[in-house]
């Protein structure tokens, strides 16, 4: 567990503008925003697999994973419309204002993985939390071996980051595979469940780490998989969520077992998931 | 270590009112029972009240507490933030050495962790603490058990045990040694710590014979919900009988969750504020969406017991998470406070 | 000081509490230690109080309605106006709808200028359901219209007969004590079609068919005759028509009733031995939120009276009020048939006893429920109403229609949309007031911190209204109008607010007699032979049986737990309101209990969407596998208006004062 390399903002929230909103898929929309106070948009830095609190003036606050590398990319947020508190940020146009408080959490190791084979696994808005780490991971590109993202949805409508999609589809040196559940007119990529396109991949094994993230059934379905080619229980990672307050391991609403999820995780290795003590 | 006379407890009690609020154990004339309260006059304050019902964390982590202001003018795009402060200095008079060990708990765990709680810490600033040892168990009592009394060891400013004529003084910090200079207390003389040793070793004597409501094998319990070799049976048994109140949470000393809400006012601000939680609640945990992780009521006191006593939990506190003061056996409308639990595991063990 | 006592006002226990004030706000709650019912303890709505006495969400001054909007008007000006609207109205033309969350003085005050000035018997409750019922069976049974026992003894009974209902949920603390008092050794037996946490806690649980609760009652009774467990000397010496009903048991068929209840005699057999035999025993039935049905009442009370538990030291049949001030509200009257103290409004002496009292003719025509009246097509053409708690407004069109309502209030409600005038009214902590909970026990709630903006108690609007429309009243404080009601209600005459203020209440009677108040009914001090409840209609065990044709389903609607999730006081919190809203949100659409057994006939699948058809209207609900219900058993919580249409609604009035009411459905699978 470590904490970024900035001090994060924890009790009054920073104010920041929304610059650009973006529909994605379904009640999903992109916010992209810039901090109000130069010195703190000069200083803002996060490690992927970081979140914040983010304030939706009048209404609340609510963690939100933080999809945007922290080099080179613009800083935004992927929110689906889901309660009370989303339902007023999807109000929200550009020119509004938000309050932001962190970043926190320990986040997706980085330097620990040089040199190291990458596969990240994502399901549905799943991909949001990884989005990060690919982007930052790509950035450094030469530093790591293979490199490769088998990401499914139910259906295209579904997928993510579509313009990122098409983009990563076209780098060299990254091995992009996408699956949708059931075929679809115009559809060329792959058809049927996440797990069943990774078990018939050819996938590196020593050398080698995971990044998965999706809805619990495919979670679970997909370490089986990874773990029948071999990958080890301490390299494959996820992401947790839970409802959670502070942000700052004071109100305990997101402990499992022995653990707060907001300054021991989110993100934890598949091995440490299976000791917590609870269910996931 | 110093002594107090009986007759000079209302200059002492002058002498905090010039600069704190007075918090201590207020007595009812027509139920006697005892509340950990305001103490408005010096007149009918007594020490040697009874542990009062409630525990005095509402002092520094309020029922309801306004953490934040703000203003957002849509119009203009202008926001105003600013945090709220508006703490006078309290002093904490007579607090009984399981609750001030309730309070050492939440030091630890809103101080002394990944962060540090900027909201907790302006209250504990600003607290001057006054202990005073348990000459005597009272009937819901088992600090024995877990280690948190009947005599105080550590956090406070000071600590007072009575002796019959007055109260011998031990100093704990320098808020506190000045008090006793202003006081000019005579040194309590060479045979005081023998004195207050005999006293202390009377009062866990006498447990046996007055402390009957709750005994708790605490150990034995923390070994088993630590490793987890508790039958789910046990916990079902035990989840029928909740009536999910969070009574036990809101009672207990070492008890810190809490929820945040923003709430709107007439006036155009809007207030964040910081409200008592318990993660006995089916909706604790629930999050927007379907998904519940601890939804049967057993998984919840399963929960709670697991972050009273075991092991890796002592890690936060550096001991475990209960103080002995017998306020949930009393609260729980299930009867299945922490001592009736930790009888239901230990009957397991033994089989009896 | 900051915290104050006082008594938590949301359900009919009554619990103590001590609430924080601090800068003229209700900060936190604690439990109040001592309170000889509540002993310290309280439930998640007690312990959330204080949000909703913090809440923004007032009511803080008069409006009038004028063309689609409101205008904010001083009090002064809303009295005039609304005593210059209503002088052109009188008698069959008002209703008067209190709540039984208002106090004893705001109720009596309302009650008085229904009847005294408005000449009005149009007058009936909110959330009421079987209190009329209840308080029927026991008046005609023994004289005495409430709890007959006393819940502080609760501890030493030996058995205890818990019917319907879902106590744990509806009165926690009175379901915490029934369980001590298990804890402590007493046979706590349930009836109960439904699983429910107390069915759970209890050591047997009797789970009649749906509708059969009566029979098996009955059935008990007859098991006391037939093992000839009855007092003969008790009945003869302290019971009136003994004769009728033991020929009415004995006619009873008792092999039949097996089959229709599905419970064995020899079951039954054991339970009435045991009741017997007991020392101090006590039988519970809700009312407020739901209720069961008068004869299934009376036949709890006969098989008490017949088992020779009525009027003795430690025995009680005990009604739980589910609101705060329900018993309280029918302590001052806020009935069409009863006057304050309980004499019917035909009987003549009463009348012109209150007439002498206060000082004015009074109408002497039989009333009406104010939802009788607006179901039926009656002259009434305006509408007085106080706190209408629950967020389901039943015949909305109707009072649309009318030309005046008027909303008395303290919360922001969706009733007061409808009204012409609203007033603002206190919250309970911001004035003094009595409250009588499910024990008879009237206990003082005294003013804590300085009402919002214009609010004002409704026992002051009611005689600043009075006296506007020329009656004089001369109440300058709440205690001055206890003190009238010490006149007028004979249970209440010994009480004082000095007396009050030092004590955890009074139990009523509290007269000459017994200054102290009354722990329980007892045989020595009845004016009047105990008396058996004949049942208005005899049992049908033959149809009970007969499943409808094609609608093989019974259909029942639950109350106690969703009461509180529609109710418009517990939306204004919020860790109740979560908690409330934590089920429900798991099925956006609505849900439908089915049990185990029976999804796995039918294939279902957890949420699937499914038909539920009855013979005229159709629900389309998500389905909740859950063995609380018996097969052939489907639950559907009411009080959740976006999941039931209409058709509900038509049954309301059969649904509320019988819980066990149920409609025979069939379901489908929607594809």
């Amino acid at each position: 567990m470590s904490v970024s390399t900035m001090v994060p903002i924890v009790t009054v929230p920073e104010v920041a503008t929304i610059v650009d909103i973006r529909d994605e898929i379904a009640e999903v929309k992109t916010f992209y925003f810039v901090f109000d106070n130069p010195e703190i948009e000069r200083s803002f830095r996060v490690r992927s697999g970081q979140f914040i609190m983010c304030t939706v003036f009048g209404a609340g606050e609510f963690a939100v994973s933080l999809p945007f590398s922290p080099e080179n990319d613009r800083r935004h947020i992927s929110v689906r419309k889901v309660g009370k508190v989303t339902a007023a940020l999807h109000e929200l146009q550009p020119g509004d204002k938000i309050g932001i408080r962190g970043p926190f959490g320990n986040g997706f190791p980085f330097e620990e993985i040089k040199g190291q084979n990458i596969i990240y696994v994502a399901g549905g808005i799943g991909l949001i939390p990884l989005r990060s780490s690919i982007v930052h991971v790509l950035q450094h590109r030469s530093e790591f071996g293979r490199v490769i993202l088998v990401y499914g949805a139910r259906s295209s409508r579904d997928l993510m980051y579509k313009e990122s999609i098409q983009e990563w589809k076209a780098t060299e040196n990254f091995e992009t595979y996408f699956t949708i559940d059931r075929p679809e007119p115009g559809w060329s990529g792959e058809v049927g469940f996440v797990n069943q396109l990774v078990a018939r991949l050819e996938l590196p094994v020593e050398k080698t780490v995971a990044f998965v993230c999706g809805p619990p059934v495919m979670f679970n379905s997909v370490i089986k998989e990874l773990k029948a080619k071999g990958i080890k229980e301490q390299n494959i990672y996820s992401t947790l969520e839970r409802h959670m307050k502070c942000g700052i391991g004071k109100c305990q609403h997101c402990a499992i077992g022995r653990t707060l999820v907001c300054v021991d995780g989110p993100v934890y290795t598949y091995k440490q998931i299976k000791t917590l003590g609870e269910q996931i | 270590m110093y002594f107090l006379e009986k007759a000079k407890l209302p200059q002492l009690f002058e002498l905090l009112k010039r600069d704190y609020e007075i918090y201590g154990p207020v007595q009812d004339e027509v139920s006697g029972e005892v509340i950990f309260d305001r103490v408005p006059e010096s007149s009918g304050f007594d020490l040697e009240a009874p542990i009062p019902y409630n525990p005095p964390k509402f002092v520094l982590f309020p029922h309801f507490e306004e953490i934040l202001k703000y203003r957002y003018e849509r119009q203009t795009k202008r926001v105003a933030i600013e945090r709220i402060n508006l703490l006078q200095p309290k002093v904490l008079l007579g607090l009984r050495s399981c609750d001030l060990t309730g309070i050492l708990c939440l030091d630890r765990f809103f101080l002394g962790q990944e962060f540090v709680d900027e909201v907790y810490l302006e209250h504990r600033k600003k607290l001057f603490i006054i202990s005073n040892t348990c000459v005597r168990p009272f009937p819901q009592c088992f600090c024995v058990c877990t280690d948190s009394g009947p005599s105080a060891r550590e956090g406070f400013d000071l600590n007072l045990t009575y002796t019959g004529p007055g109260y011998l003084v031990e100093v704990g910090s320098k808020k506190g040694q000045k008090l006793v200079e202003e006081m000019i207390l005579p040194e309590a003389g060479l045979e005081a710590s023998r004195l207050k040793k005999r006293i202390i070793d009377d009062s866990v004597l006498s447990f046996d014979r007055v402390a009957l409501e709750n005994k708790a094998w605490i150990s034995r319990a923390t070994n088993r919900l630590t490793t987890g070799f508790v039958r789910p049976e046990v916990w079902e048994y035990i989840g029928h009988q909740c009536f999910e109140c969070g009574a036990c949470a809101f009672v207990c000393p070492t008890c810190s969750c809490f929820n945040i809400e923003d709430v709107n006012f007439r006036t155009g601000d809007t207030y964040r504020v910081r409200t008592w939680d318990s993660c006995s609640f089916e909706g604790y945990t629930k999050m927007a969406g379907d998904h519940n992780p601890r939804k049967p009521v057993e998984d919840r006191r399963n929960k709670r017991f697991f972050c009273k006593l075991s092991y890796s939990q002592s890690k936060k506190y550096l001991r475990p998470g209960c103080v002995g003061c017998g306020r949930c056996a009393r609260v729980c409308p299930g009867d299945i406070g922490l001592p009736n639990v930790v009888t239901y595991i230990r009957r397991e063990i033994t089989g009896d | 000081m900051s915290y104050y006592r006082g008594i938590c006002n949301f359900c009919g226990t009554g619990c103590g509490h001590l609430l924080r004030v601090e800068d003229n706000r209700v900060r936190g709650v604690y439990p109040l230690p001592g309170h000889p019912l509540s002993r310290g303890r309280l439930c998640v709505r007690g312990w959330h109080i204080h949000e909703l006495l913090q809440t923004e969400d007032r009511i803080i001054t008069c409006r009038i309605k004028e063309k689609n909007s409101w205008k904010e008007v001083k009090l002064e000006e809303a009295i005039g106006y609304l005593a210059e609207k209503l002088s052109k109205y009188s008698g069959w033309e008002v209703g008067f709808l209190g709540s039984p969350r208002s106090s004893n003085e705001d109720n009596y005050l309302f009650g008085k200028f229904a009847r005294a000035v408005m000449k009005s018997n149009l007058l009936s409750l909110t959330s009421d359901a079987g209190q009329e019922e209840s308080t029927l069976v026991l008046l005609e049974g023994t004289g005495w219209p409430a709890a007959l026992g006393s819940l502080e003894r609760l501890r030493q009974a030996d058995y205890i007969l818990v019917v319907g209902g879902d106590l744990t949920k509806q009165n926690p603390i009175v379901a915490s004590e029934i369980h001590y008092a298990a804890r402590a050794g007493a046979r706590l037996v349930t009836i109960s079609p439904r699983e429910t946490q107390m069915a759970r806690l209890s050591r047997l649980h009797l789970r009649p068919r749906l509708g059969t609760t009566r029979l098996l009652l009955q059935a008990l009774s007859r098991m006391l005759l037939d093992e000839g467990l009855i007092e003969e000397d008790y009945l003869r010496n302290h019971t009136k028509n003994h004769g009728d009903f033991l020929a009415a048991i004995a006619a009873v068929e008792p092999e039949q009733i097996e089959v229709a209840t599905g419970i064995e005699l020899r079951v039954l057999r054991e339970e009435a031995r045991r009741l017997s035999e007991a020392r101090s025993a006590y039988a519970f039935y809700p009312t407020g939120i739901q209720s069961l049905d008068r004869n299934t009442i009376a036949a709890i009370f006969n098989l008490f009276l017949l088992a020779g538990k009525v009027g003795k030291p430690g025995c009680g049949i005990n009604p739980v009020t589910g609101i705060s001030n329900l018993l309280g509200s029918y302590d001052m009257g806020l009935s069409p048939l009863l006057l304050p103290g309980y004499s019917p409004l035909s009987d003549e002496a009463s009348l012109q006893r209150l007439e002498k009292l206060w000082g004015c003719r009074l109408n002497m025509e039989p009333g009406k429920s104010v939802s009788e009246s607006l179901a039926q097509n009656t002259r009434m053409q305006a509408l007085l109403v106080v706190d209408h708690d629950e967020e389901i407004i039943r015949n909305l069109k109707k009072i649309e229609n009318l030309e005046l309502v008027v909303y008395f209030g303290a919360y922001e409600n969706p009733f007061a949309r409808l009204a012409d005038v609203v007033f603002p009214l206190t919250t309970y902590a911001e004035a003094d007031g009595t409250y009588t909970n499910s024990e008879r026990r009237v206990q003082l709630n005294e003013k804590k911190v300085e009402p919002s903006g214009e609010a004002q108690p409704l026992w002051q609007i009611m005689t600043l209204l009075a006296g506007a429309m020329g009656h004089r009243w001369n109440y300058s404080s709440a205690a001055e109008v206890m003190a009238e009601i010490s006149q007028v209600v004979p249970q209440y005459s010994g009480i004082t607010y000095d007396k009050l203020r030092i004590r955890p209440g009074l139990k009523w009677p509290c007269d000459q007699d017994h200054p102290e108040g009354t722990d329980c009914l007892l045989i020595d001090e009845l004016s009047r032979p105990l008396k058996f409840v004949l049942e208005s209609e005899p049992a049908q065990t033959r149809e009970v049986l007969r499943a409808e044709e094609g609608y093989p389903f019974k259909l029942v609607v639950g109350r106690s737990n969703y009461f509180w999730h529609q109710n418009s006081i517990m939306k204004k919190t919020f860790i109740p309101r979560r908690e409330y809203n934590a089920l429900l949100l798991l099925y956006p659409g609505g849900f439908v209990e089915i049990s185990s057994e029976d999804a796995r006939k039918l294939n279902l699948r957890e949420k699937q969407s499914v038909r539920i058809l009855a013979t005229n209207a159709e629900l389309r609900l998500a389905v909740r596998i859950s063995d609380d219900v018996c097969p052939g058993m489907l639950y559907v919580p009411y009080f959740v208006e976006e999941m039931i249409p209409e058709f509900l609604h038509r049954q309301v009035s059969d649904l509320e004062k019988n819980e066990e009411f149920y409609l025979p459905v069939r379901l489908e699978k929607v594809e």
